[in-house]
């Protein structure tokens, strides 16, 4: 085989890996669509026994998005991985029916922000044509980074909403910088670590008894990690603190293959968590309503106990789509969705929605894994751990297996700000899955 | 770094499959426990953000309807005649519960039983939910000219069909408006509920069916029942002697006749001027304890109606009398208690019933001695108008043997033509009727004003049977019941029969 022929071999061999993919992309949407128009309309009939009037522009906007999304792809990214679409259009519509079903205000403005979603998604897929892209300006993301988290503690701009101040307001227009935060943090840390990776895997450096590392290598990422943390804590935003430890931890990691990390890492962690437990009253507030929310049910328990009785109002299979009862929980279109959807469609549709975000992060980690560059493999780690994370803390919360720390369910929750983050997130995965596959199309056989 | 990979992914799996765990303790295995914490109000919830149906009267007057408000709790119970069918229809409230129809049918107010479930189907397209009216039995223009009739006093009405137990009307006064209590906003209802409960005249308890009082001469009916029943007593027999009073075995206080009046005669005359001489011996001496323990429980009393109405207070008959003390000839046999047993018979001593027993005691004499289970409920109906159930009636009691109840039957009437019930007299209209005036031993006198009565077209069986209790009327003579209840009794008899 000379090496035009190789090279048009294997051409052909992407492009049939591509519009296999595509079509198995299209069905499972197709599939996602069905759903969501079902839940819907169900929805609809369970709370006025009709059927929605405003079920055709519904449909085109629960279809035409998501299709619009699936036609970048054939587009820009042909051979990416088929299920992060499908998965995050099921999420995504889900969130949205029940969102409706909660509040019909919020619906037209989540069915915009999932507009604008798309739209970032595909800026995205056009931007990044390449993601080692983003590794060059890994310094520049980290800025960003840490700029975005700080917005809000800016006189001025910040606003202090539900006594977290994640909040800017620019105009008539709020966002949450800290979720777009989360990804440059992760670009950044991808970047430093692939670079770094050597040099922090191996203990050149001694400290009394014990070999570390050296500091120098250390330190610029152990003061833009303190400083993001001690930013994030100072306003109040516990469950973002949460998530960005773990990312960091858990890319650390990974990158260098060192246990001790994780020793380490848990070790600061319960410490800073002690430390911040004896310093601050609303971190005693949430251990205690973790442990027990019936110390105070008409108060500060109030929402996870309200969150525990939908759950158990709905029982194996639900009340149905809109017959639930709504209104009960604080935040239940966004921090608590996850309990309304559990009332609703019951362990069954609660425990689909758990496999969605599992298989989500099952697809991300194979990705991960597939991809020969290092910073793509580290850095669909890291995305896929904001995902699979800040999925798990909030729903651990809202079923009491960890401290409730308010954070959004991605995808699902109502909010702009989570929502075109997340996709710009997914556009990520798409553009490394894209070009990992069109690398190493050998695995043709397995999709 | 694929081995660590790996091992992430296995960790967040694991992470959900923890979370999946959790919910299954949640959502099944403590699902029970966590519906049933007393603060766990979704059961209420839900009910409160459903369409609730209807309850109307007999005319199809609305009594209780849901009006859509904006809050937390979508359906405000409203009740448009205020406190008129208060203590029928009960009130509704997220916070303080549910009385009366409210909570007796609430399964079919919401739309919870079967056949509304099934009727549902049928329409499912259409824009139409399972909710149902309930209607009543009563008529609102009998229950207005009851309350009307009532006026200023303490005191009920119960006005029921004989033949079927329909209720036709009930009020108690003072009574309460249902609105203020269901109400759902604001701090109000609470502190209603909280005054209402701590006033000593019980404003939310209907003393047609939940209170208690000495029945007086109205239990004279029951008392001739044991006679009849036990044949000691006939329309001939015995004639009981004329005199101011009668002293029963074991004790010297003598029971007198009102006024101090002369009083005595066979049956239908000792009704007619409401002998108490005569109606204690007839306990005391005519019967004994046995006669009058089976016609009083024969007539309902010592159990609690089954009416659909919620907690019906139980009317009582002693049911011991001591040790046999002597067993003279020609005579019931003489117990420990005989004077409170000559007491009972004039519906003195430990007797108590509700005005509704009462009601369904000249209910039993106008029903050929069957008493019907008196119900307020006579349909359930299906939002778009479909009838999907109505009550079964169903008898109760056998108070007495069609004969006796043909006796006494004739003699209620008399007491009405030739008694103290004079005032009843409707031209074209069969009356029959029994004042009482129980005596509450206070000083200066005071006393229940009653009435039972019982009515229909001249030759036909009764319609109505009504029963009417004006409560500590000042005064304990022979006339006061006749004077104070009889024409509230009348002006119900008068709405009832003659209505335009």
């Amino acid at each position: 085989m000379t090496i035009t022929e190789s090279t048009t071999h294997q051409q052909v061999v992407v492009k049939a890996l591509g519009r296999r993919r595509r079509t198995t992309e299209l069905g499972l949407l197709i599939l996602a669509v069905l759903v969501i128009c079902g839940t819907y309309a169900l929805a609809s009939l369970g709370k006025s026994a009709s059927l929605p009037a405003d079920i055709v522009p519904f449909l085109g906007v629960i279809v035409a998005l998501p299709i619009l999304a699936h036609l970048a792809n054939r587009k820009f990214a042909p051979t990416s991985d088929p299920l992060f679409l499908p998965l995050a259009a099921l999420l995504n519509g889900l969130g949205y029916v029940f969102i409706a079903r909660l509040d019909g205000d919020l619906a037209g403005l989540q069915a915009l922000w999932t507009a604008v979603g798309i739209f970032g998604y595909i800026a995205t897929l056009i931007l990044v044509r390449d993601v080692r892209f983003l590794q060059r300006y890994r310094y520049t993301f980290g800025l960003i980074g840490v700029l975005l988290l700080i917005m809000p503690l800016l006189p001025g701009i910040g606003r202090s909403i539900n006594g977290s101040r994640i909040w800017v307001s620019l105009g008539p227009i709020g966002f949450q910088p800290g979720e777009l935060a989360k990804i440059a943090l992760a670009i950044f840390f991808a970047g430093y670590l692939v670079d770094r990776r050597e040099l922090l895997g191996v203990a050149t450096f001694r400290i009394g008894r014990i070999n570390t590392p050296d500091p120098k290598y250390f330190a610029p990422i152990l003061v833009a990690v303190g400083f993001s943390l001690i930013v994030m804590v100072f306003e109040k935003d516990l469950g973002s603190a949460l998530l960005f430890f773990v990312l960091f931890i858990v890319m650390l990691w990974v990158a260098t293959g060192r246990g001790s990390y994780l020793v380490v890492g848990v070790v600061l962690f319960s410490a800073s968590s002690y430390a911040a437990w004896r310093m601050f009253s609303h971190v005693q507030t949430r251990v205690t309503i973790w442990i027990n929310p019936w110390s105070d049910p008409s108060g500060k328990g109030f929402q996870v106990i309200q969150g525990a009785y939908a759950l158990a109002w709905g029982g194996t299979t639900g009340t149905g789509p809109g017959l639930g009862i709504a209104g009960r929980i604080p935040a239940d279109e966004s921090d608590f969705i996850f309990a309304v959807i559990g009332e609703e469609l019951g362990l069954l549709g609660a425990t689909a929605v758990l496999c969605a975000f599992l298989l989500l992060a099952g697809s991300g980690l194979r990705v991960a894994q597939r991809s020969s560059d290092p910073f793509s493999s580290l850095l669909a780690v890291g995305l896929t751990t904001l995902i699979a994370f800040q999925a798990f803390i909030i729903i651990a919360g809202v079923i009491r297996l960890l401290p409730l720390t308010g954070v959004t369910l991605p995808f699902v929750s109502y909010g702009g700000s989570s929502l075109v983050a997340n996709y710009i997130l997914l556009a990520l995965l798409i553009r490394i899955s894209d070009q990992t596959a069109r690398k190493i199309p050998e695995p043709l056989v397995a999709r | 770094m694929n081995r660590q990979i790996k091992i992430l992914g296995i960790v967040i799996m694991l992470c959900y499959f923890a979370a999946f765990l959790k919910l299954n303790q949640i959502q099944v295995l403590q699902a029970g426990a966590y519906n049933d914490r007393p603060e766990n109000t979704r059961a209420q919830l839900r009910d409160f953000n459903k369409p609730r149906g209807d309850i109307v009267t007999a005319e199809g007057e609305i009594a209780a309807t849901s009006e859509v408000v904006r809050s937390e709790l979508r359906y405000q119970r409203v009740y448009p005649d205020g406190e008129l069918f208060a203590h029928v229809t009960g009130y509704y409230s997220f916070r303080l519960g549910s009385t009366g129809v409210e909570r007796v049918y609430n399964a079919e107010l919401t739309g919870r039983t079967p056949s509304l479930q099934l009727h549902e189907l049928s329409g499912f397209f259409a824009d139409q939910s399972s909710e149902g009216d309930v209607v009543l039995t009563l008529r609102g223009q009998v229950q207005r000219a009851a309350r009307d009739a009532l006026g200023g006093n303490n005191g009920s009405v119960v006005a029921l069909d004989p033949r079927t137990g329909d209720i036709i009307a009930m009020y108690s006064n003072p009574t309460y408006d249902p609105n203020v209590i269901s109400a759902n906003q604001g701090e109000e209802a609470v502190d209603v509920k909280t005054l209402l409960d701590a006033a000593p005249s019980k404003p939310l308890l209907s003393r047609s069916y939940q209170e208690r009082y000495f029945p007086g001469s109205t239990f004279k009916i029951v008392t001739a029942t044991a006679g009849l029943t036990s044949n000691k007593v006939t329309e001939t027999t015995p004639d009981y002697p004329v005199v101011e009073s009668y002293t029963p075995p074991l004790t010297t206080r003598p029971i007198k006749n009102f006024d101090g009046n002369l009083c005595g005669g066979t049956l239908f005359v000792i009704l007619q001027k409401s002998c108490n001489s005569s109606f204690a011996q007839m306990a005391a001496e005519t019967l004994g304890p046995d006669p009058m323990i089976a016609a009083a429980e024969a007539a309902g009393f010592n159990d609690a109606p089954p009416i659909d109405l919620t907690r019906p207070a139980t009317s009582v008959y002693p049911t011991n009398f001591g040790a046999v003390v002597s067993t003279p000839e020609g005579a019931a046999p003489v117990y420990e208690d005989t004077p409170a047993l000559a007491q009972t018979g004039i519906g003195q001593n430990d007797v108590a019933a509700t005005p509704l027993q009462m009601a369904l005691v000249a209910a039993g004499v106008a029903n050929k001695g069957r008493i019907m289970v008196p119900h307020v409920m006579s349909e359930i109906r299906a939002r778009d108008g479909a009838v999907v159930g109505s009550y079964a009636d169903s008898p109760w009691r056998d108070s007495m043997s069609p004969e006796n109840a043909e006796i006494l039957r004739r003699g209620m009437i008399s007491v009405v033509t030739d008694g103290t019930a004079s005032i009843l007299a409707l031209p074209g209209f069969d009356v029959g009727g029994k004042t009482g005036t129980a005596q509450l031993g206070l000083d200066p006198p005071q006393s229940h004003a009653w009435i039972i009565a019982f009515a229909g077209p001249a030759g036909q069986a009764p319609t109505i049977a009504v029963a009417v209790m004006v409560q500590g009327v000042d005064g304990a003579s022979g006339s006061t019941g006749g004077r104070v209840a009889g024409p509230i009794a009348k002006q119900v008899l008068e709405a009832a029969l003659m209505p335009g």
